[in-house]
């Protein structure tokens, strides 16, 4: 019945895409304005669709239907209700439901807020490829990646999730936040497609995606700092970034998405860097289905090692039409893209701006070259070869390191030109703390150029950011003479995109200062102890306590208390455990974490089944982790005030006549003819 | 730029030349055998994980391969030597960083040529623009302003 | 054409049309293929001394001359359980043949555990513990079970990266035996 529901709903769904395909284009090319208003409503019916289909699809996994194969092999009877709902996402089909939800949403949004503008070709034409965005999703799911499978004999019991998505609540909200972010930059594509096909490239479509493109890109952020948080807590390894391929499909659209929200400002005020824009915005959409092909199609070696299927032709053939239609518009109207006006100096922040753009592209190509390199070595000569982390950051450190820079640098930057007078001003004092921080850091035992520099540049950047509030503050004090209490918010508020931006800027300082401390300040250690001993790391005292071996039916659990000091407190009993499936050679660990404000005591366990006495415990003390998911959340707290309204003036006092009043011309006189 | 703009801005510079040159004065000598054996480790995939780095897995074939980088280090095999006879072993995909001979050395050179490519691309666009002439007001132009002002 | 735009985008187009080629190659690959064939066939196979269960030292040296067949398993693991009766069936068949050695190493577990278990399923051919891993390593091995076969002339002939079968062993050893 739920199967039934669920596929005749998809089905639905896959009309209402298609038909509303058909109605807008027939509108478009026969200049029928009512067949436009009418094509708007089938973005609504895509939404209900993809509600009614996850609603069946949920209301399967909560009453443990496992007539479905789906829910046979992504629940159990045992599985809280908290996994179990987000058993919708734990595999395939189920994803691709949620991508199909998602879009839905956003597409359900566009029609709304363009509600007035349905007949307009620009908003038309967005519609249409929502849906066929849409369209090809619901194909994918009445095709190879089908959630409503039936299995002929209905076991007794589900197979459950997979161990390591249920151990933490975090798996909960990783991936739809990742969704909303990816499936969200669908909105700007389809503007972006919209005003190549109607030739109306000006700034109209960036004004009107702008908040959406702007939420898009916050849950991504979002979304890929859980992911990391993820990582380190449960996976066991210690870090939080590994460079997994799945994690740099994910990256790659934020970098890009990145790029183009700090280049449309540019084109908002001068009308520059068209091009660029619309290129940027539709890599992110590709790379968006790139991200979906790499993680599902089973092409590359990941931790995040999904069941294929079948649905990696697809999606490949979907991105080369959607790249092949791209760069052919762009092509197409080439001549008509170029802009009226040029960057004045080479110091200003339109050129600022451009240096963002070439970073973030060329940080984008590192990341994807060294993803699909194993791709490419195995394609052109045959054997196997891999790139890791090693090579990640040895690239990409010094692109992270410049954008820093920038950033610091840029939002002190006038328009058009500056002078060595403005630059002093602006500049020279966040300067000095740049410098002062980083004589600090190698007092305290940086060594490494990165680090320091890092560090550095975040001081730099954050003394600006102060400076840029502070001097916002002091201006609206001495024109409206409000209190210190309402001055900074309504400072705020009057120009929320700058101060929200500043805010998001200060959320990337802590990531990076997270980053270099992380890489300078920690210290780790394997310690085999016997029961009752002790080993000291870092000035933490570690002591073993004793370890307990659970044979279950499918795996042997082994959990060692640990017991931590730290300079004479007790930090309490931890106990790091490890999971080891007979049938595979790796265990799985299960990290035991003591979080603090600088430092976390990060503690693992490495053991086989059968060992008694000595046991081997990882211990590490991570620096300002902590900073990083802070760091997520005051960019999460910076997109939030930037997509607030603004503050509308409110006239208090009546602007007094400055112009003298006019003087009635006398008959006689003529007035002067002016050559022009 | 003025002078006292220009010792401002030295200050700055020297701050941060001297935390540089500090900090990469060479403390210790050569790296001893075991920062040999970590950073190998670094750059050596655990065999059964997927991606993980010898330094970075838990599993005990890491830990045994780190033990054995060690043992080598110690006896005073070269770097090279100890890569080569990994992958001997394990074949050419036990190392994250890719050889810098044959194909491997695509994925360390585009990134670099692609960025100075870019760089340069923009070294060329400001020439252009700057060789371009700047509109600036002729002295007719002044009138014209002047007369509608005043008349 | 002449617009720089129009130049950027072919040669972004040229890029992904290569890039999704190599893509749709490699769809259906796979990427852990390299990880389930041994390296090491067809080279020299590593020197080694270990001590066996009955106290005799076990090295290349002492073992050259004749075929060798290593097997890497432990107590634990569920592959290394399910190919046991083929090793025992193997060794019966070939009972009081000394024309070669069957020699189990033990990977990833304590030697008490290991000689339990031998001693409870009646493995009466070689077997050595492996302190260190160091032979483990050696071989490549990447888990258990996992089989070589060794030449008289120290070269290794045939691997089996998994839980081996009669048929399997018999291969194995044949190809030992014809390689010179």
């Amino acid at each position: 019945m739920k199967a039934t529901l669920g596929i005749f709903a998809l089905a639905v769904g896959a009309s209402c895409a298609g038909v509303g395909i058909f109605v807008l284009v027939m509108g478009l090319v026969t200049h029928d304005e009512r067949q436009l208003v009418v094509g708007r409503r089938f973005l609504f019916g895509v939404l209900a669709a993809a509600a009614v289909a996850a609603g069946a699809m949920e209301w399967a996994l909560v009453t443990h239907d496992y007539s479905l194969k789906y829910v046979a092999e992504n629940n159990a009877r045992a599985t809280p209700l908290l996994f179990t709902v987000s058993g919708l996402w734990a595999a395939l089909e189920g994803s691709i439901l949620l991508w199909a939800l998602v879009l839905g949403g956003y597409l359900a949004f566009m029609a709304h807020r363009f509600r007035a503008r349905a007949a307009d070709p620009l908003v038309a034409w967005a519609n249409v490829v929502g849906l066929t965005v849409a369209l090809f999703f619901f194909a994918l799911m009445l095709g190879p990646a089908n959630p409503f499978r039936r299995l002929s004999t209905a076991p007794p019991d589900g197979r459950g999730p997979n161990a390591l998505l249920q151990n933490h609540p975090l798996m909960a909200f990783h991936p739809p936040l990742l969704y909303m972010g990816l499936v969200g930059f669908t909105v700007p594509f389809a503007f972006a497609i919209g005003a190549l096909v109607t030739g109306r490239f000006g700034e109209g479509w960036l004004e009107d995606t702008r908040r959406s493109t702007l939420f898009a890109w916050g849950c991504l952020s979002v979304g890929i700092i859980l992911g990391a948080w993820w990582s380190y807590e449960v996976l066991g390894w210690g870090g939080f970034w590994a460079w997994d391929p799945v994690e740099n499909a994910a990256l790659l659209p934020w970098l890009t998405a990145t790029a183009f929200l700090h280049s449309v400002i540019v084109q908002e005020r001068r009308g520059m860097l068209r091009v660029w824009n619309l290129s940027l915005v539709l890599s992110t959409f590709c790379l968006t289905i790139l991200a979906t092909f790499l993680t599902r199609s089973g092409v590359l070696n990941s931790v995040h090692s999904f069941t294929t299927s079948g649905i990696g032709p697809w999606l490949l053939v979907f991105l080369a039409i959607v790249a092949a239609i791209g760069v052919g518009l762009i092509a197409w109207r080439g001549d008509r893209l170029r802009a009226p006006g040029r960057i004045d100096a080479p110091i200003s922040r339109e050129s600022a701006f451009l240096v963002n753009n070439l970073l973030f592209a060329g940080l984008a190509f590192v990341v994807l070259l060294g993803t699909v390199y194993p791709l490419l070595a195995e394609a052109f000569q045959g054997h196997q070869l891999s790139v890791g982390e090693p090579y990640f950051n040895r690239m990409a450190t010094p692109l992270g390191i410049a954008l820093l820079f920038f950033m610091a640098v840029a939002p002190a930057l006038p328009w058009r030109a500056t002078s060595a007078a403005v630059l002093r001003r602006r500049l020279l004092v966040p300067a000095y703390a740049g410098g002062a921080t980083m004589l600090i850091a190698v007092a305290l035992g940086t060594r490494s150029v990165t680090a320091l520099l890092a560090f550095g540049l975040a001081a730099f950047a954050v003394a600006g950011v102060v400076r840029q509030f502070g001097a916002g503050v002091l201006a609206r004090r001495r024109a409206e003479r409000e209190q210190w209490t309402r001055v900074l918010p309504r400072t705020v508020a009057s120009n929320p995109r700058l101060y929200g931006g500043l805010v998001v800027h200060l959320g990337v300082v802590c990531i990076a200062l997270a980053l270099a401390s992380f890489g300078t300040f920690t210290a780790k250690r394997d310690v085999t102890l016997a029961r009752g001993q002790s080993a000291t790391v870092s000035g933490y005292r570690v002591t073993y306590l004793g370890s307990t071996n659970h044979k279950g039916s499918q795996d042997t659990t082994i959990k060692a208390r640990v017991d931590v000091h730290h300079g004479g407190s007790d930090l309490g009993v931890y106990a790091p455990a490890i999971k080891i499936f007979p049938n595979t050679a790796e265990g799985i660990g299960t990290p035991s974490v003591r979080t603090g404000w600088l430092r976390d005591v990060y503690l693992t366990v490495v053991s086989s089944p059968n060992q008694r006495g000595p046991v081997t415990i990882g211990v590490r003390i991570n620096a300002m982790v902590l900073w990083l998911w802070v760091g997520g959340g005051v960019i999460a707290l910076g997109t939030a005030i930037a997509l607030g309204p603004r503050l509308r003036r409110t006239i208090r006092r009546p602007v007094e006549r400055v112009l003298p009043p006019p003087v009635e011309p006398q008959p006689s006189e003529e007035p002067e003819a002016v050559p022009v | 730029m003025t002078r006292r703009d220009a010792l401002a801005w030295g200050g700055v510079a020297a701050l941060v030349v001297a935390a540089l040159v500090w900090a990469a004065w060479p403390s210790s000598g050569p790296p001893t055998a075991a920062q040999r054996a970590h950073e190998l480790a670094t750059e050596l995939r655990c065999p059964d994980c997927q991606a993980l780095s010898v330094a970075d897995s838990p599993s005990s074939s890491a830990r045994a391969i780190l033990v054995d980088l060690q043992r080598r280090a110690a006896a005073g095999q070269s770097d090279a030597a100890i890569r080569r006879v990994y992958v001997d072993r394990y074949g050419e995909s036990i190392l994250l960083k890719p050889s810098s001979s044959g194909f491997g050395i695509l994925v360390w050179a585009l990134p670099v040529v692609a960025v100075a490519l870019g760089l340069a691309g923009l070294g060329f666009a400001f020439a252009r623009w700057r060789r371009q002439p700047r509109l600036a007001a002729t002295p007719a132009d002044e009138t014209l302003v002047e007369r509608v002002r005043t008349g | 054409m002449r617009h720089p735009a129009r130049w950027a985008a072919l040669g972004v187009g040229v890029v992904v049309a290569v890039l999704a080629i190599v893509l749709a190659t490699q769809v259906g690959t796979n990427p852990q293929a390299e990880t389930e064939r041994s390296q090491l066939v067809g080279k020299r196979a590593p020197t080694f001394s270990v001590h066996a269960f009955d106290g005799q030292t076990l090295s290349s040296q002492s073992l050259a001359g004749k075929p060798v067949l290593v097997n890497f398993w432990n107590s634990w693991c569920i592959p290394c359980q399910q190919e046991l009766p083929s090793l025992l069936q193997f060794e019966q068949r070939h009972a009081g043949d000394t024309s070669f050695v069957l020699l189990g190493v033990v990977r990833d577990d304590t030697t008490d555990a290991a000689r339990q278990y031998a001693a409870a399923e009646g493995m009466t051919w070689e077997l050595a513990a492996d302190p260190g891993s160091s032979l483990a390593l050696a071989f490549g091995t990447r888990g258990q079970p996992e089989t070589y076969a060794i030449s008289p002339s120290g070269v290794i002939a045939g691997a089996q990266i998994g839980p081996t079968s009669v048929g399997n062993l018999e291969t194995l050893l044949a190809a030992a035996r014809t390689v010179r």
